[in-house]
């Protein structure tokens, strides 16, 4: 073998692309990127920078005029609604009432509505008896029963917390069901090979597989739940954040009602950041 | 102890999956039943197991099971079936909680069970972190875990790929060396059955029926050094099998 | 049958344009009336613009009505503010005042008013509360005392029979209940010890076994302006004839309300064309047999001439702010306009 041949073969490996194209100029071109895109990349700054811009485009257009006062107050007035809460130490009243409502409600419907579900999905005599019923109650809007929890319930802390239990409890049995239904069988019946109990295979297999089901149910739960509760602090509340904003619509005082809006929303974004805490903590399984 | 079915037959509604089968897997044994897709292995082996029970004839055990044994008939399945949401210690920790097995004898079983199937160091991974392979040893090991008199396997490799499953076939045949556990496995796959069977059962195309039962006197360990007399009985019973599988890979299927 | 042909349509269409246009050169007096919109409940009090309406007085003004119905005080007020109606009379509420404050509405005269002779708002109590010792309003204390909103005339009434009784605003427990047949609902089972309402709805109340009364509003709140006449700030602005015609014929309504249902001094063929008109738009979900004689004990005197009692407007506007009801900054200027009616 010469030298020149080993030669050859290195500069023929050595050779790059842009040899390549400047070597055969015109026949060879790269093959067009068409990939690219539809790929969500995170952008932690935008939300927060949107929601500046959009409060200061707010406050701009109500300053001058072009979002007229009773269309719409200035956030620095709700933002002054919110500060006098603050001020006057309301706030802790109303979010302690609200709070206590709350989570009494939710806790019980959702204890009450997961195993009203596993019911449902273990016992098939407990499905043909009682999923219709949910299926006719669940579409109805707890509001319209009201009237009707006043009478049963009273106007005190009963009412207000029977429109929360029971706005939670149907869409609970509904997750909690339908997470047991897509456990994998075969997850089951590997169980029954092994000679689980049935309880074990209920607690062990059963629950955990539907557990992230009943949680993503949470989620929607604990949403219905704070909506609720300008429901059920209608009657008889004197105080609870629904309560404030009910008397702030009465008033047309909209500086407050956009404060109370705004109590409302960040309840919602608290009860979800949790919800997550919760799935990340009990679904760490799922990485 | 030994497992054994009676003249079992069995249909789903109008459909005969299983016709008056007979056969046994003695102590020590690993019996392989192939056959063409659709021919009711699977079937058999729930019956086997007590999973399923047959129209006609019985699944029948013949002595008692080892004292030791926890779980005499324990299935490996498919798919595996490891629980997502327990590490791989806890996948086995959990068919032994049941049997009251607890604390420090659990821990020596389960390290025992892992140390074979070369698994010590992955005891608290998670399932969703295992390749194919690995979690079949998992599946394995906690099939092991409750001492079984008969490993019934249905398919344990078909999901894995070619080069895992020449692994776990040689794992399998080690682990054997050591335990010298029972099995009925089965398979579609010829070449697993010719390297791990003692006996290979041939079941016919719908209704399942034997077709023909082959015993191998090589002894597993060795059969790796006599590729011709292997190769020559796969070879005869892929023939036999041939146009079973082409008229049942034809078929329309309208039980699952 | 009529047989039009396309050029006798286009000639009656150009003649008609032709007229149209004319009409509209040579005088104001054909001209099409002012078209309004007046917000309405379904109660007695409301009846002076059907009357009104009814007797032609709107028409003599020139004023071409429509009525739009309401189911409470609160979204009337917001519905003048957005200009969807013209013209509304409810109870000063809290509401009514911050839109005043925010410019949108203003008040422009007086209803609804307590007077000694005439049989006014009364002052319930539920029967287990009465047997426990609840007999008349100054035993309030400690009591809850059902609202439909803060805010609301309900809550002011309250407050006012508190003051006179000598007891701190704070010793009654004023219960929001929304709607007014929410808090019939809990005054019937107990659930509220007492309620303030004029007196048809009372009447009705009190002839069953759960509900007593224990007093009368006028007792504790001197010539009670109840109710008010308002419309849009800019109405009163740029519209002064219009509103000025308006009261022209509301008056007369008043006029024609407080002789047929109020004194009495109608003959009873005139008083049952009046009830009629009211019907259509009161209880008019019951024959005019039963309807008649609920219209007729609804009926509480309405000033002559729209004429407001500025002393009690105030008096309620002070109450508004010193509970935090109403903005501080609202004076009475924001919130009436007096040159429209006679005030006193």
């Amino acid at each position: 073998m010469s030298l020149d041949a080993t030669n050859e073969i290195e500069t023929r490996t050595r050779r790059n692309t842009s040899d390549l194209q400047q070597s055969r100029k015109g026949l060879v071109k790269p093959v067009p990127f068409r990939g690219g895109g539809f790929v969500h990349t995170r952008h932690r700054l935008i939300a927060p920078l949107l929601f500046v811009v959009l409060v200061i485009l707010w406050e701009v257009g109500s300053q001058t005029g072009f979002i007229s006062n009773i269309a719409l107050p200035a956030p620095s007035e709700a933002a002054g609604a919110m500060s006098d809460l603050f001020e006057t130490g309301m706030i802790w009243k109303h979010l302690s009432a609200s709070l206590y409502r709350l989570v009494i409600g939710w806790s019980l419907g959702s204890l009450i509505g997961v195993f009203v579900g596993l019911a449902i999905a273990l016992f098939s005599l407990v499905r043909a008896g009682v999923s219709p019923f949910i299926s006719a109650l669940f579409p109805i809007p707890k509001i319209a029963l009201l009237p009707l929890f006043i009478i049963w319930f009273g106007i005190g802390e009963g009412s207000k917390v029977a429109t929360i239990l029971f706005g939670v409890f149907f869409p609970t049995v509904i997750a909690t069901y339908g997470g047991v239904d897509n456990v994998d069988r075969n997850l089951i019946r590997m169980g029954q090979s092994f000679g689980l109990s049935w309880m074990s295979i209920v607690r062990k297999i059963i629950i955990p597989g539907a557990l992230p089901a009943i949680l993503s149910g949470f989620r929607i739960s604990a949403s219905i739940a704070i909506i609720l509760l300008v429901a059920a602090e209608m009657i008889g509340a004197e105080y609870g954040i629904g309560a404030y904003i009910l008397m702030a619509g009465a008033l047309f005082a909209t500086d407050q009602l956009i404060a109370g809006v705004a109590m409302l929303s960040v309840l919602g974004l608290t009860v979800g950041w949790l919800i997550s805490r919760a799935e990340r903590l009990l679904l760490s399984w799922r990485a | 102890m030994e497992l054994i079915l009676d003249h079992v037959s069995h249909s789903y509604g109008d459909v005969e999956v299983l016709s008056d089968i007979s056969l046994s897997v003695g102590s020590g044994e690993i019996v392989c039943i192939v056959g063409p897709s659709g021919c009711g292995k699977s079937t058999l082996l729930r019956i086997l197991g007590g999973l399923e029970k047959p129209d006609h004839g019985a699944a029948l055990i013949a002595g008692e099971p080892p004292s030791d044994s926890l779980n005499p008939l324990t299935y490996v399945f498919q798919d595996f079936a490891l629980l997502p949401w327990r590490t791989v210690e806890g996948n086995i920790s959990l068919v032994l909680e049941d049997h009251s097995v607890r604390k420090d004898k659990a821990r020596a079983i389960i390290t025992d069970v892992l140390a074979r199937t070369k698994l010590s160091e992955f005891a608290n991974a998670w399932p969703r972190q295992l390749s194919g392979g690995m979690k079949q040893r998992v599946a394995i090991a906690r099939a092991l875990s409750v001492n079984p008199a008969v490993m019934l396997m249905d398919e344990p490799l078909s999901a894995l790929d070619s080069q895992t499953r020449e692994l776990l076939m040689d794992d399998l045949i080690e682990l054997w060396g050591q335990v010298g556990f029972s099995a009925c496995y089965i398979t579609h796959n010829l070449a697993e059955a010719v390297r791990l069977g003692h006996r290979i059962v041939m079941l016919s195309r719908r209704p399942g029926k034997i077709r023909e039962i082959v015993d191998i006197d090589i002894p597993l360990s060795e059969r790796i050094n006599h590729p011709a007399e292997t190769s020559a009985i796969q070879r005869r019973l892929w023939e036999a099998m041939r146009d079973e599988a082409r008229a049942a890979d034809r078929e329309l299927s309208d039980v699952a | 049958m009529i047989k039009t042909t396309r050029r006798t349509a286009l000639s009656m269409f150009a003649a008609t344009a032709i007229g149209l246009v004319t009409a509209a050169g040579l005088s104001t007096a054909a001209q099409a009336a002012d078209a309004i919109k007046i917000g309405i409940l379904s109660l007695t009090s409301h009846s002076p613009s059907i009357i009104a309406e009814g007797k032609g007085y709107f028409t003599e003004q020139d004023l071409d009505v429509e009525f739009v119905s309401f189911q409470a005080a609160q979204p009337m007020a917001i519905a003048i503010a957005s200009g969807d109606i013209d013209f509304g009379m409810t109870a000063i509420s809290g509401g009514l005042i911050s839109l005043a404050e925010k410019g949108a509405v203003r008040i422009i005269g007086g209803a609804l008013q307590e007077t000694p002779e005439i049989s006014g708002q009364k002052i319930l109590a539920s029967k287990a509360a009465y047997d426990a010792g609840l007999t008349s309003p100054d035993k309030l204390a400690g009591h809850t005392f059902g609202v439909t909103t803060p805010g609301s005339s309900f809550h002011y009434m309250a407050h006012k029979i508190a003051d006179k009784s000598g007891f701190d605003r704070s010793e009654l427990k004023i219960t929001p209940m929304q709607k007014v047949p929410a808090v019939i609902a809990a005054l019937k089972s107990g659930q509220i010890d007492a309620w303030s309402i004029v007196p048809n709805i009372a009447g009705a109340l009190t002839k069953g076994p759960e509900v007593v009364e224990i007093g009368k509003v006028s007792d504790y709140i001197d010539n009670y302006q109840v109710t008010t006449v308002f419309t849009s700030t800019k109405n009163v602005t740029e519209n002064r004839d219009l509103v000025t015609r308006f009261l022209a014929g509301l008056s007369k309504g008043i006029a024609d309300y407080n002789a047929a249902l109020v004194d009495k001094t109608m003959s009873a063929d005139e008083v049952a064309e009046i009830t009629g008109m009211v019907h259509k738009y009161v209880y008019a979900d019951q024959p005019i047999e039963k309807a008649g004689p609920r219209i007729a004990a609804g009926a509480m005197r309405i000033n002559e001439g729209a004429k407001l009692n500025i002393a009690s407007v105030e008096d309620q506007l002070a109450w508004f702010q010193s509970e935090k009801l109403a903005p501080e900054g609202v004076t009475m200027a924001d919130l009436v306009d007096t040159s429209f009616v006679e005030s006193y």
